[in-house]
């Protein structure tokens, strides 16, 4: 944190003092006083979450965090986390035992396979839906799309309920590089504060550095201009919409601030070096970084998994790059001490059939497949519910996108049956009826 | 005559108060004939007397001046309009005022985008249906034609073509298309009732979700020319919470229900049938489009304009406009209409319905009417410490975001230089210019979010407002034919900051302002032009320009 705050536009204070005369009158101070105090007033909107305000505050104080690491396309569970060697549909792979007692995974994670003690795995996701857009959409919100009604995704229920009003940094960001299935996310009914700073045309956010066409001195003083002579016209209003313009400029530079947590060439050589030179690798990096410095979500989508043909080759290749920069990611949360404070999640929109096609490859499934959780709030070394021989079915421990919900949030300290009201609809964090897997949770 | 009215509305006031009936129904109603405008003020004086709030100042000329032209013309004023409006004779402006701006180009442009954003909310910019929907603005057409032209579209060609991208890009989703046209054309969201009877409002039962779904099951959309066509047959099935498995009824949301008239057909008969719709629905091949003699869309439309229990279809649209014009619904939210969510003003709701169904549907009166209500035209300004009264007292003006459209056309009209407007008379100069700005707000829309409930700023807006090069390039450009090219040329630093202030934000500084701006201008005495850019730039992205107050 520090590191960002001292690296934020900083200007000599004798330079502030001697500028600030355009702020001398009285009036525009004054009338100031009002809306500073209230300026953060939008997030206490019409969105009431039926909780005190005190929890949720002693939460944000706990600095916890979550890294979705998202395999878009889909993943096979067969050459990942729920190997089937020997079976009709176990594909070439070998299965191997990990550092957890009797856990076998693919061999095509063998580092992840020496980390076991972070982490669990749930190989009994039954989520129904096997097209993308429907699979996206349930598995990033945790239920079944609705009309007359925008659901904020994972995201932003996290940036909403782990993120602090004050924050310099964003408190979602989705790194989301590849043009195949590419999906920026939704903040929904959570309103435009919680929506992801998406990052899909370079690994730099836009607009987040200055021009050079105005100098660091206009930049800085005629933000404080704008704010003086609008703070008249908000403080004559009772309005969270006002408000929330005054936010989001007062968010301005402390983002501009953060532009530095994108840039990996500020890590020790030796540290880019073993997150290794895969673009996947880069943003963990920059995931790690983010999280360091105190944003509470951060989606990095990996694609693309969806290998209709060839299952086996593409496999091969994105388990690699998976296995080593997910082994990379939580040696460093560990050794920084922030795995203890950040979840990081595996998911996809679905898994992948038992049946190889002819292409050699697997299609769409989403009866019988895995995720993974690791860090924070998990029982590591676990291997949570079971399919058949062939992984046509659950046969032991059936999970459903919200049941998964209900676990995430439930590791991360957050009550999943508190409501959002929408209008006179409640909207509980994790859908009605929805159970935490309490074997996964520690 | 304001002494006149007074008098009438308080004598009105009385009559009501003492028959004293909560329940809107037509007897208590005042008489169809009287003057929307009083009706409008009658009714909201009513309210506030019950609920012992008082409304606040009526808001200045020139507030009032920019909040009717971004409402009616979708952009704040020129320069040349506000001179033509100072010198209007005062007790007549504001009539004037709505008068011209409805027979502008500028209203029918701006009607066209506040229709697109409702009815395609997800995904605007369709130039097929924004093409229709401006022919039909233009053509004056009533709003019953309009939405027999969505429901009804079928093979069409021309600017009609688009009238049917409202189904066209919801036919894939049978479930937006119901809850969808509930919403936007009915007022009513029943989407809650798709599982089980709606748990908070009785009014809504699964009947009522799958009776609405039934109308539009059998749409369909064809491959070869993607024309909107409906199945010959076709049924919804659904099932209770108790398991029982249930097959739909036509049913309206009032209950009512259309006798389904598909024709009983013979097994070979409608086998064929069904591989010429499967041809028509899935291959590539040109093929005559088959239009069934019972097409239940027809019927929802028919059934919707002429049901006289609960007029959803005239009750909405009134809502709507009222909710655009000032800021909160007499229902809201405006998809809410249910016995369990009563209107603020049960029977000004109900005179305006009837009226809106007597004279035809048409928009532009009720929107004439709101805009020169009293309501309307209060300040949007509460100084007071107490907290502010309800905003469905409607005793203050709301403080609204402006549509993404509204704020790139008015960028566009406040950075011109005063000296480039062609004269108020001029009607055909004025033409080319608001294509031209409509053009210009096209290439900005997708840098702003559509306002919708509970609508916050994003800091993506900050970002993009503070590191932006169209910001510095285009809007704080100071060429000769721009504003800050204008004020390069006056010398004195006052009258500067003045002419700023009346481009931008439509009223001179106050003193406290002039001296800040005067001072932020001498701050580098060798800097003096980009100091005006910055100037510019921090009223620009304040609050009083980018909202409607």
């Amino acid at each position: 944190m520090s590191r960002i705050s001292s690296s934020g536009i900083c200007i000599p204070a004798h330079h502030a003092v001697s500028r600030r005369s355009f702020l001398s009158d009285g009036a525009l101070r004054a009338a100031g006083a009002v809306t500073v105090a209230g300026c953060f007033a939008s997030d206490m909107g019409q969105i009431h979450a039926l909780r005190s305000e005190e929890v949720a505050s002693e939460l944000r104080k706990q600095d916890k965090r979550v890294i979705l690491l998202w395999l878009a396309g889909g993943a096979s569970q067969f050459e990942t986390w729920d190997p089937k060697p020997g079976a009709k549909t176990g594909g070439p792979f070998r299965a191997i035992q990990t550092n957890a007692t009797g856990v076998h995974i693919s061999e095509l994670l063998p580092e992840l396979a020496q980390r076991m003690q972070h982490t669990a795995i749930i190989r009994s996701l039954n989520t129904k839906i096997a097209d993308h857009g429907g699979g996206a959409d349930l598995m990033e919100t945790g239920r079944l799309k609705d009309p007359g009604i925008l659901y904020p995704d994972l995201g932003a229920v996290v940036a909403r309920e782990l993120g602090r009003l004050e924050s310099r940094v964003p408190d979602y960001v989705s790194l989301y590089t590849s043009t195949e299935g590419r999906r920026k996310g939704t903040s929904g009914f959570l309103g435009a504060r919680y929506a992801p700073m998406f990052l899909s045309e370079s690994m730099i956010p836009p607009n987040i550095a200055r021009l050079e066409a105005v100098s660091e001195i206009d930049h800085h003083d005629r933000a404080a201009l704008r704010d003086a002579l609008g703070r008249r016209f908000a403080a004559a209003r009772r309005s969270h919409t006002v408000d929330s313009q005054n936010s989001a400029y007062q968010r301005v530079n402390g983002l501009m601030a953060s532009a530095e947590l994108f840039d990996i060439t500020q890590e020790p050589a030796e540290v880019q070096a073993r997150y290794g030179p895969t673009q996947f690798g880069h943003q963990c990096l920059i995931a790690r970084r983010l999280i360091e410095a105190g944003v509470p979500f951060v989606k990095v989508a990996r694609a693309w998994w969806d290998s209709h043909g060839q299952n086996f080759e593409t496999h091969q290749e994105l388990c690699a790059d998976l296995d080593h920069s997910m082994s990379v990611l939580l040696d460093d949360l560990e050794q920084r001490g922030l795995l203890k404070n950040t979840l990081v999640i595996t998911l996809g929109e679905f898994g992948r059939t038992p049946q190889i096609n002819s292409s050699l490859g697997r299609d769409h499934f989403a009866s019988a497949w895995s995720c993974t959780l690791s860090g924070l709030g998990i029982r590591g070394g676990v291997a949570y519910g079971k399919t058949d021989p062939e992984g046509h079915t659950v046969v032991e421990g059936e999970a459903s996108a919200a049941d998964l919900f209900a676990t995430i949030l439930s590791a991360l300290g957050i009550d999943h049956k508190q409501e959002y009201t929408v209008g006179a609809r409640p909207v509980p964090l994790a859908d009605f009826g929805s159970k935490p897997i309490a074997e996964v949770l520690s | 005559m304001t002494l006149n009215m007074g008098i009438f509305c308080r004598c009105l006031l009385m009559a009501v108060v003492l028959c004293g009936s909560p329940v809107a129904n037509a007897e208590d109603l005042l008489p169809a004939d009287t003057d929307i405008v009083q009706i409008i003020d009658h009714y909201i004086r009513q309210h506030l007397v019950t609920v012992g709030v008082a409304a606040v100042e009526p808001a200045d000329d020139l507030t009032l001046l920019r909040r009717t032209t971004l409402d009616l013309a979708g952009r704040v004023p020129t320069p040349v309009e506000r001179v033509w409006f100072m010198s209007q004779p005062v007790p007549d402006r504001r009539r004037l005022l709505v008068e011209r701006l409805m027979n502008l180009p500028d209203f029918d442009f701006h009607q066209r985008n506040w229709l697109d954003e409702t009815l395609l909310p997800n995904q605007p910019y369709h130039d097929e249906f924004r093409t229709y929907l401006l022919t039909a603005v233009q053509g004056r057409r009533s709003w019953d034609t309009v939405f027999r032209e969505i429901m009804k579209a079928g093979v069409s060609e021309g600017p009609e073509k688009g009238a049917g991208q409202f189904l066209r890009s919801r036919v894939r989703d049978l479930d937006d298309l119901t809850n969808d046209t509930a919403v936007l054309f009915f007022g009513v969201n029943i989407s809650c009732a798709k599982c089980h009877d709606h748990p908070l409002v009785a009014d809504w039962k699964q009947d009522h979700f799958y009776g609405m779904q039934a109308f539009f099951q059998r749409t369909y959309q064809t491959r070869k020319a993607s024309s909107l066509a409906e199945r010959p047959f076709g049924e919804v099935k659904f099932a209770n919470v108790g398991g029982e498995s249930k097959t739909a009824a036509f049913m309206f949301l009032t209950g009512e229900v259309v006798a389904d008239r598909t024709p009983q057909l013979a097994d070979e008969e409608r086998k064929q049938l069904e591989e010429r719709v499967r041809k028509l629905e899935h291959d590539d091949a040109e093929a005559e489009i088959f239009v069934p003699e019972f097409r239940p869309r027809d019927e929802l439309v028919e059934l919707a304009l002429h049901e006289t229990k609960q007029r959803f279809f005239a009750r909405n649209i009134v809502n709507r406009l009222w909710a655009r014009l000032l800021g909160t619904g007499l229902v809201s939210p405006p998809d809410q209409m249910h016995s369990g969510n009563a209107p603020s003003h049960p029977q000004l709701l109900e005179w305006l319905t009837s009226d809106m169904v007597s004279h035809g549907y048409d928009l532009r009166r009720l929107i004439q009417g709101i805009a020169l209500s009293e309501a309307y035209g209060q300040s949007s300004e509460w100084t007071s410490g107490t907290e502010p009264p309800a905003a469905s007292t409607f005793a203050l003006a709301q403080t609204r975001p402006l549509t993404p459209r509204q704020l790139g056309a008015s960028l566009h009209v406040v950075i011109r230089s005063p000296e480039q407007w062609p004269a108020i008379e001029n009607t055909e100069e004025w033409m080319k210019r608001r294509m031209e700005l409509e053009n210009q707000a096209d290439g900005w829309v997708r840098e702003f979010e559509q306002p919708g409930e509970n609508f916050q700023i994003a800091v993506d807006e900050a970002l993009f407002f503070s590191n932006s090069g169209r910001v510095q390039d285009d809007l704080l450009r100071d060429s000769d034919d721009r504003l800050l090219g204008h004020l390069k040329k006056i010398e004195d630093p006052s009258q500067g900051v003045e002419q700023l202030w009346l481009a931008v934000l439509n009223r001179v500084p106050q003193s406290d302002e002039l001296a800040s701006a005067t001072a932020w201008l001498s701050r580098f005495p060798d800097k003096k032009d980009e100091s005006r850019k910055q100037l510019l730039w921090a009223i620009l992205a304040g609050p009083e320009f980018r909202f409607n107050h």
